[in-house]
């Protein structure tokens, strides 16, 4: 799970363009999108295409959207459920 | 003098039929025609639901874009016996259709890519119906139809011309099939706008124009008559709208203002209407607002045609000449349960009714909002009083090159060396914190810098109130870089930030934003010759006196589509884009000037020169005038370009300096922009770099520059002390 959450700040960076952050500069339970991270809806509807590519996890609900994207734990959580459901 | 303005032809085709008849018997029918995607393949297992027109044959080379608006042209000219004076034309995607097939396929023959650019839209038209005036397109996303029969309002105010032939034309293609789709705004169920359920857009096609006849009572045949329009950008968001709807409802007041009437006399309302969930709340709020309890019947009709994007706010306007005509309320289709946050009760049942003023809305990316009041023709109205246009004072301007900024330039053109060339990417918007311009690429990066060069170290006039924006080709690397990634995935995954940045007012839209600019935000793409687009529509609309706004041209060097798309200005070798900006307002007092003078269609018309030279006044005057000429004669058109220069200078005896300045600034579409700059500052320096003019003349002696544009269109602008 830590490996998945450092995965994700990484790749979050990458995504975004972030180039002035990194990834220690992400907190893990801190919220991701908002005026601190100045992150908005763009980002996340970016982030929910990198998620479903680089992990086959689809998330197109827009409210389990929002909740998903709460922090980088409860989106690294999100992904471990998903994938273990579709192992299984 | 006064003047009214009637529409006198209407030319529609949507899923819903081909014509004003087949329409209005379909909106009469309650019809929808909203079905799956049949156009081109795609990855989804099921299509998703579209308003697609079926019964149009390919025709290569001309994309779908074109062939829907040439029907519509031709159908709304059909009455006509003459060519309008002039052309307006709203287009989202332009030859995106085509051009994204033939990437699709990995076709690079440039021949095949003519049709790429939004300004070929109305220029097909333009040779189609043998307009000689100017022919203007502008994309401003999904108000694109809307904004153009406003401006071609202020054409007529203004006395430019006496008919106008104005509307909007957008294509299914697969950049706003999978974009919209990647942004989750598409329906799965089909749109269904103002419903409690509803979840999204559908995404469709179409065309509407409609012929504006300047006159001082009703034509016989009248369909309608164009009351009023209002302007107003967000400034808010890039794709979202402002959450209680400010900007929409400024739009609508600036309409009823413009047509001198009160919320209650409107009878009808078109809405905009999308079905997404943030559309139809900002659209509701805002209508709460104005007319509070009193809301006339209202319906959005995107549950039934799709939402045409660039033709949206034209189709609005054909259906409320329709709805006048006929005396008949659209439903709204697709919507079951209002949703009661919403506070409207749309007609649910087409509906008989006779209608005498339709407010319609047509809101866009970039916060972009326009509205139109159509009345009907029978109707008394006053009219508006002839306007003349005035020139702009500069109050500052920028330029960017492949020398690097103004100051660059000047001084290697001081040094009588070419500006030819691209800045680093990494030069650009380093005025801004890098999180701020991380979403963007080559060309807003290219205005944001332009703009606040423009704007620098003038805080004693106020922040620009309005931003247009000329560009020949947009942004080439969102729409590329867009496309890539779809293509790359098998159509699985793309980047909704390219999308939203695909627009061509994306990177206007980001000025607006930087400078809270809450006045018109309007893009114009004309090939070679966007500034001077961006020029004439500035000079057309009634700026209040002392607000300064800007204007801005540029464009991006692109380096596989810039030589599919403009082949000619690849020869010139090194790859070169930029641009210029001018922070202007309407001329009180002393100072600089920049003034749009002259814009003429070339096509098939031989008097084009002198009926210029008979518009600047004559020969004597354009001598005692201009003490240079500065010519911009794109590659692509270098005969007639050139053909037409030697016809001006005969005529005309000019004797002064003929600066060529494409062989300075290099080959790109807003390369006039430049050339204004240039012009501004060696008026400001009185003096013109000697490489440049030749030898003899040092001084001005207090005369202006002439701008001339030639080949396809002939444009002049000038630049007086």
């Amino acid at each position: 799970m830590e490996e998945l959450i450092q995965e994700l700040k990484v790749k979050i960076i990458e995504t975004l363009s972030l180039l002035d952050t990194s990834p220690e500069d992400i907190g893990t339970e801190a919220p991701l999108v908002g005026p601190e991270t100045g992150l908005d809806s763009i980002d996340v509807l970016e982030l929910v295409m990198m998620i479903e590519k680089d992990y086959g996890v689809k998330i197109d609900n827009k409210e389990l959207g929002m909740k998903v994207f709460a922090s980088v734990k409860a989106l690294a959580g999100y992904i471990h459920e998903k994938r273990t459901e579709t192992i299984h | 003098m006064s003047v009214r303005v009637f529409i006198t032809g209407v030319g529609i085709i949507s899923p819903l039929g081909r014509g004003r008849l087949a329409t209005t018997a379909a909106l009469q029918r309650g019809d929808r025609g909203i079905n799956p995607l049949h156009l081109f393949p795609t990855s989804h297992t099921e299509p998703l639901p579209v308003g697609e027109i079926s019964d149009l044959s390919a025709e290569e080379p001309l994309p779908r874009t074109h062939r829907l608006a040439l029907l519509v042209a031709q159908e709304a000219m059909a009455g006509a016996d003459e060519p309008p004076d002039a052309i307006v034309l709203g287009v989202a995607t332009g030859g995106m259709p085509t051009t994204e097939t033939l990437l699709k396929q990995n076709i690079f023959d440039p021949p095949r890519y003519r049709y790429h650019t939004a300004g070929s839209v109305a220029a097909c038209i333009a040779r189609e119906v043998g307009c000689k005036g100017p022919v203007l397109t502008v994309s401003t996303a999904c108000s694109s139809g809307s904004v153009a029969l406003a401006i071609a309002l202020e054409l007529l105010k203004c006395g430019k011309a006496r008919s106008v032939l104005a509307g909007g034309a957008d294509a299914l293609c697969r950049l706003t099939y999978y974009g919209f789709h990647a942004l989750q705004l598409v329906d799965a169920a089909g749109a269904r706008p103002l419903d409690r359920k509803r979840n999204g857009m559908t995404v469709g096609e179409g065309a509407a124009m409609l012929l504006l006849t300047a006159s001082e009572t009703p034509p016989r045949g009248a369909l309608g008559e164009l009351l009023g329009a209002g302007l107003s950008c967000d400034a808010y968001h890039p794709a979202a709208p402002h959450p209680e709807g400010l900007g929409a409802l400024q739009a609508m007041q600036k309409a009823l203002a413009g047509a001198g009437i009160q919320p209650s006399e409107i009878g009808y309302i078109h809405l905009h209407g999308t079905g997404t969930v943030d559309n139809d709340l900002a659209e509701a709020r805002a209508l709460n607002t104005l007319f509070g309890p009193q809301m006339p019947p209202l319906s959005s009709t995107k549950g039934a045609t799709g939402h045409a994007l660039g033709a949206a706010g034209a189709m609005g306007a054909a259906i409320a000449a329709c709805s006048i005509g006929a005396g008949l309320i659209p439903a709204n289709s697709g919507c079951d349960d209002p949703d009661p946050e919403l506070k409207l009760q749309p007609v649910m049942k087409p509906l008989r009714k006779k209608i005498q003023r339709v407010l319609v809305n047509a809101f866009g990316f970039g916060g972009n909002n326009a509205s139109l009041v159509i009345g009907d023709p029978e109707l008394y109205n006053k009219g508006f009083n002839l306007r003349e246009t005035r020139p702009f004072l500069i109050n500052g301007m920028a330029c960017l090159t492949g020398a690097g900024d103004a100051e660059a330039t000047m001084t290697r053109l001081f040094a009588g060396a070419p500006v030819k060339g691209m800045l680093n990417f990494e030069a650009l918007a380093t005025h801004l914190p890098q999180r701020a311009v991380r979403r963007l690429k080559r060309l807003p990066r290219l205005v944001l810098t332009l703009a606040a060069a423009a704007c620098a170290g003038r805080d004693d006039i106020g922040p620009p109130q309005a931003v247009f924006f000329g560009t020949g080709w947009g942004p080439l690397s969102e729409a590329y870089d867009f496309l890539m990634k779809l293509f790359e995935s098998g159509e699985q995954f793309t980047s909704p930030t390219d999308f939203i940045g695909s627009v061509h007012n994306a990177a206007a839209g980001q000025a607006a934003l930087q400078f809270q600019a809450t006045g018109p935000n309007i893009t114009l793409s004309g090939g070679d010759y966007s500034f001077e687009q961006a020029l004439m529509t500035a000079s057309l609309l009634n700026h209040e006196p002392e607000k300064p706004f800007l204007l801005i041209a540029a464009d991006e060097h692109h380096p596989v589509l810039t030589p599919l798309f403009e082949p000619a200005a690849a020869r010139d070798g090194l790859p070169t884009d930029g641009g210029a900006a001018f922070l202007v307002s309407p001329a009180t007092g002393q100072g600089m000037s920049l003034d749009s003078l002259f814009f003429a269609h070339a096509h098939k018309h031989p008097q084009v020169i002198p009926s210029m030279i008979g518009q600047l006044g004559g020969e004597a005057r354009i001598k005692n005038r201009y003490a240079a000429i500065f010519v911009g004669i794109p590659a692509a058109t270098e005969q007639s370009g050139r053909r037409q220069l030697r016809e001006f200078l005969f005529v005309t005896g000019f004797k002064g300096p003929v600066v060529d300045y494409r062989r300075w600034t290099g080959e790109f579409a807003s390369a006039s922009a430049v050339a204004a700059f240039l012009a501004a500052q060696c008026i400001h320096r009185d003096e013109i770099p000697e490489q440049m003019r030749g030898q003899g003349m040092v001084s001005l002696h207090d005369r202006g520059i002439l701008l001339l544009g030639l080949g396809e269109f002939v444009t002049a602008v000038e630049v007086m002390p």
